[in-house]
């Protein structure tokens, strides 16, 4: 198994909160670069149940699926198929956990599964890795500059 | 039928065994061109070529260091999209709160 990436962050809002604004909030917050259509104004949509589709529906219809949900667990846990820069069948892993802290929600993402991309897998998760580990002190600096 | 993504991506730059070769040559250190094709059976024009899917889908970044141009690997794409997508997640959920304190 190839080891998964992850982070860690707080948010200062309740867990029901931070899973709603996940789930069916995300056409407001999730950046348009990092959609497939990368259009402002496309809709992204979880559909609320296992086996519900993850998708995005551009301004004039078109529909372009990101993946499938495979955990549903309001508000501690939601976990997904993720094939956005992949064929379906080489779909990656992300599962998200809510967790009640002290200053509102813990949230940690885990993103895995690189060992069905075959051979692509490690070089791509090893290509990664290095930024990844900059990610999470960068979040406290964050969290604390706002909480000051 | 099925849209593909308008920049180059990174996983479908990964899909050719010389790049991924040249991924792996790469992460040890930044190298030239005519380096890396002292370490594969391919012409550097072909490397070079190479180079470039992996640049346009952002894994591989490029610098003139005196006299050589130097590749190097971009370790940050997946950092990218995960950081930018917590911050807007955090600002957004934050500032859509009911404050309890």
């Amino acid at each position: 198994m190839i080891e998964p990436l992850r982070i860690a962050f707080d948010v200062e809002c309740s867990p029901d909160h931070a899973f709603e604004t996940w789930t069916s909030k995300a056409t407001a917050w999730w950046p348009a670069e990092h959609t497939m259509s990368h259009e402002r104004g496309a809709r992204i949509v979880f559909e609320p149940r296992v086996g519900g589709r993850i998708f995005e529906r551009t301004a004039d219809g078109h529909e372009m699926e990101w993946g499938e949900i495979v955990e549903w667990d309001p508000p501690r846990r939601l976990r997904y198929l993720w094939h956005i820069a992949t064929e379906p069948e080489n779909a990656t892993d992300v599962s998200i956990d809510f967790h009640l802290a002290p200053r509102g929600t813990r949230i940690e993402i885990e993103h895995g599964g690189w060992e069905r991309l075959g051979e692509i897998g490690q070089v791509w998760r090893d290509a990664n890795q290095a930024g990844w580990d900059g990610v999470l002190p960068s979040y406290t600096e964050a969290a604390r500059t706002r909480g000051a | 039928m099925k849209a593909k993504k308008k920049i180059g991506d990174p996983l479908e730059a990964l899909g050719n065994p010389y790049r991924r070769e040249i991924v792996q040559l790469l992460s040890a250190r930044p190298r030239s061109v005519q380096e890396i094709a002292d370490h594969l059976p391919i012409s550097r024009p072909a490397v070079s070529r190479h180079l470039s899917v992996l640049g346009r889908a952002g894994l591989v970044s490029d610098e003139q260091v005196g006299t050589r141009r130097l590749y190097r690997l971009e370790r940050r794409y997946l950092t990218r999209v995960w950081s930018d997508v917590a911050t807007r997640f955090k600002l957004f959920a934050e500032n859509t709160t009911r404050r309890t304190r």
